[in-house]
């Protein structure tokens, strides 16, 4: 188990050296100058040269590639071309906000989720299991901006209950994470209910069925557990998701984010800040795809790791 | 299972609500704007918080070039000069000034007993530690090319300094009550050097308390402003929120005292409700749908006069700014300095034609549209395609990111290489004269791409003469005459479709006063006042 765990550490090394030469080419493939982008509206090509200059833009690829590198093994992410602000600083602001955001989101969309997925197997094409459904709809087809400004019109300008927006209190996690938790609690939902009536039909239940186990044991017990095996892989993969930022979320409830960060910085051609949170999130998936292995192992413990 | 049941029908209430919450809205966006509940808001305490679009990048004023970031630095630090309501020079830390006719030498006398936020006095020295830093050609600071001019700053006296350029520029006065040329505490730019912009230090009314990029700005009152009686608030925060409906929900809610820019169509929706006003007012930013002058059919003037007569001006504000504009009846916006009125380009479809078909015009003709990709630049530009098609023109709209964009127009190193056909763009003179209104758009050759903004690629000797005219004195009726002659030839060789004037649109409680916005879009906040 534990040289598993360090086998696969080892492995995000190489990984990520190959993911950062990926993006630094990418990064510089995408047209646009980001010394005029810099420089502003009504720059003049004197202004648009010397902020070139002072950017380091002026020097060859090559160059610059070896330079990043060779501070990126330093730890050093270098300087946002847009505010000259550190990069570790500019994302730095805006990581925790987003992380815990998404845990938050994540916690009540998938007790949510799981639950009605739950009551929608077992209750198959009852009433219980329509309303369960097109619950899941409704929350995968909402717009999240759409339902954000809703909510924030009702609970906020209506109401007066919550702030509109902004990261002030515990409150202001309220809407935001309601809202960015709507689509994965529909997603989880429907996944848990397939998932679920799979199971439900194998030998093993039948056979704990005719045992005389209640059938409350045998749904949330055994079957559940097994049913979780996609679910798991599947929220895993939104947690992933959720932490590159929601650029619509963040938008609407002002909320300081890495999706907006990254959104602007591509505008901008900010290079180094699209570098860096490229990594992040590149980093962020292996990690979470680790934990994901590991908990098949909880659920399953016939899975060995080799 | 009793608890599934509750569960349930609690989520089936709230989705209930949700869409409730809907339609109820969705009732307000049809009521009328002007008659309003006339409610007086309340307010407590003595704090603003003022909404904006998006984050600051730096609070160097020498180094900006955004006008929102201006906003937040006029707040915190002044310049020789500023700009009133209609874009009037008008002094601040000079109390007055003069120029030379040949427009080399400007010598200021400056106001006494001015103290910065740190407590460095205001005089002639900490002006020239400020102006040798914006004139330093290694400074690497952005707005260095407005003030490169400057071969020297001397100072005369403890409050009187001079400035000597090494060729005539007229439009020199306003590129001083520029916002670049807010003036920092020579302590501060010795303490910080290029980080000064995360530790702005100036004369004015509020100073400095925190700024995170994320979480917006935060200044208070400044009790040693020498402009007794002021400020009147004691603190104001600014908080970016780029979503327009945000905005306004903050707006509602009292989380916010003022919020701008209020998108067009939301104003009739919140004007005079909940103790809203909405305030108009003109801009000096234009619009315009530049021809490329050296391109085929586009370098004979019949046809570009004719696109002019084509376009429906009227609904062009009316369509693509809800109403938020005017037309636009020169090059330059009414408040530019030596703005001359033309003679407008009435909507005449026959004359238009007739125009066309002299220049050997047929139908079907082939155009692209080229401009950003923001969903009101793609309205303007699919107004303009239906409204050519109307004389024949088959016109393909071409919305680009602006990195893009950018790269397609500014990467052209030689005119005769231009793929530019139409373009849909918009300037705003940041100086507020009409030189940085004229020049960087059809100033001639120095002005095309890369060089600059000529993106017609119009060069007209005639212009050029004038142009230049206009910068090689310091006196003001000289230099009407030259630009009202030359904005008659611009307007009458229509290297544009002259399209409209903006307006800037802010939100506001009906209980605040004197916090407006300019009409190069930048705010000012120094006379703000509850009632």
């Amino acid at each position: 188990m534990l040289r598993f765990l360090g086998k696969r550490l080892l492995q995000v090394i190489p990984i990520l050296i190959l993911v950062s030469i990926f993006i630094f080419l990418f990064v510089h493939m995408i047209p646009g100058d980001p010394a005029r982008l810099v420089a502003g509206e009504d720059a003049t090509i004197e202004d648009v040269e010397m902020v070139r200059k002072e950017l380091g833009l002026d020097k060859p690829v090559t160059e610059q590639y070896f330079t990043y590198m060779k501070n990126l093994f330093k730890g050093d992410f270098g300087n946002s071309l847009k505010t000259n602000r550190s990069v570790s600083y500019e994302i730095g602001e805006r990581f925790m906000p987003t992380f815990w955001l998404t845990v938050w989101s994540m916690l009540w969309a998938v007790a949510v989720g799981l639950f009605i997925g739950v009551v929608s197997a077992t209750k198959r094409n009852k009433w219980q299991d329509y309303l369960g459904m097109f619950g899941a709809v409704s929350g995968l087809s909402l717009p999240s901006f759409w339902l954000g400004l809703m909510l924030i019109q009702l609970f906020a300008v209506t109401l007066g209950w919550l702030p509109s927006g902004g990261m002030e209190s515990w409150k202001s996690y309220i809407l935001p994470a309601f809202t960015l938790g709507t689509g994965v609690a529909a997603v989880v939902a429907r996944f848990t209910r397939s998932s679920l009536m799979d199971v439900l039909k194998e030998d093993y239940i039948r056979t704990g069925r005719s045992k005389g186990l209640n059938e409350r044991k045998i749904t949330w017990g055994h079957g559940l557990r097994n049913a979780l095996i996609p679910v798991v892989t599947m929220t895993g993969l939104q947690f992933g998701f959720l932490l590159g930022g929601s650029v619509v979320i963040e938008s609407v409830f002002s909320w300081p984010g890495l999706g907006k960060l990254l959104i602007d910085s591509v505008a901008y051609r900010d290079y180094p800040v699209i570098q860096a949170e490229m990594l992040i999130f590149a980093l962020e998936f292996i990690l979470i795809n680790l934990v994901v292995d590991l908990l098949y192992g909880v659920l399953n413990p016939q899975i060995r790791y080799e | 299972m009793k608890k599934t049941y509750g569960w349930l029908s609690a989520f089936a209430l709230i989705l209930l609500l949700v869409l409730a919450g809907c339609s109820d809205s969705g009732k307000e966006g049809s009521a009328e704007g002007s008659g309003g509940d006339g409610k007086k808001a309340v307010k407590e305490g003595n704090d603003l918080v003022i909404a904006v679009a998006d984050n600051f990048t730096t609070l160097d004023p020498h180094d900006t070039n955004d006008t929102l970031s201006n906003s937040a630095e006029k707040t915190m630090m002044e310049g020789l000069l500023g700009f009133d309501e209609n874009m009037n020079v008008i002094p601040l830390l000079a109390e007055e000034y003069d120029a030379n006719d040949e427009a080399t030498e400007f010598t200021f006398k400056l106001r006494e007993n001015v103290k910065f936020h740190d407590g460095t006095p205001f005089n002639a020295e900490a002006v020239k530690v400020n102006f040798d830093r914006l004139a330093d050609p290694d400074s690497g600071l952005k707005r260095h090319s407005l003030f490169a001019l400057i071969q020297s700053t001397e100072v005369i006296s403890d409050y009187e300094v001079k400035f000597t350029l090494s060729e005539p520029f007229g439009a020199m006065i306003n590129t001083f009550a520029h916002p670049a040329a807010l003036i920092h505490s020579p302590k501060a730019l010795e303490e910080y050097g290029k980080d000064v912009g995360k530790h702005p230090v100036g004369t004015g009314p509020f100073k400095f308390v925190e700024w995170k990029p994320s979480e917006g700005l935060k200044i208070e009152k400044n009790t040693d402003y020498w402009n007794e009686g002021y400020p009147k608030v004691d603190a104001i925060t600014f908080k970016p929120v780029s979503e327009n409906g945000s905005r306004i929900a903050m707006l509602q809610t009292g989380e916010a005292d003022f919020i701008y820019p209020v998108p067009t169509e939301q104003v009739e929706g919140v004007n005079g409700k909940n103790g809203i006003e909405v305030e108009s007012k003109p801009s000096i930013v234009v619009r315009y749908m530049a021809m490329n002058t050296m391109k085929e059919p586009y370098n004979d003037i019949k046809v570009r006069q004719a696109l002019n007569y084509a376009i429906d001006k009227d609904a062009f504000i009316k369509v693509v700014m809800n109403g938020q504009g005017e037309k636009l009846d020169s090059v330059i916006a009414p408040d530019v300095q030596f703005y001359s009125k033309q003679e407008l380009y009435d909507f005449n479809l026959e004359k238009a034609k007739e125009l066309l078909k002299e220049a050997g015009v047929k139908e079907g003709m082939k155009a692209k549209l080229w401009g950003g990709n923001s969903s009101s630049t793609v309205k303007a530009m699919e107004f303009l395609q239906q409204q050519l098609a109307a004389v024949g023109f088959d016109v393909e709209v071409v919305p680009m990111e602006s990195g893009t964009l950018s790269d397609k127009i500014w990467s052209v190193q030689n005119a005769d290489d231009a793929e530019l056909e139409l373009y849909y763009g918009g300037w705003s003179p940041s100086t507020g004269d009409a030189d940085w209104g004229i020049r960087p758009l059809v100033g001639g050759e120095d002005a095309f791409p890369p060089k600059s903004y000529n993106v017609s690629y119009y060069d007209n000797d005639e212009v050029n003469k004038l142009i230049s005219a206009g910068l090689q004195t310091a006196n003001e009726d000289d230099r009407a005459k030259a630009y009202e002659d030359v904005q008659k030839l611009i307007w009458d060789d229509a290297p544009w479709v002259f399209l409209s004037a903006d307006n800037t649109l802010a939100g506001k409680k009906n209980y605040l006063k004197g916090v407006y916005l300019l009409p190069d879009g930048s705010l000012s906040v120094s006379e703000a006042e509850i009632e």
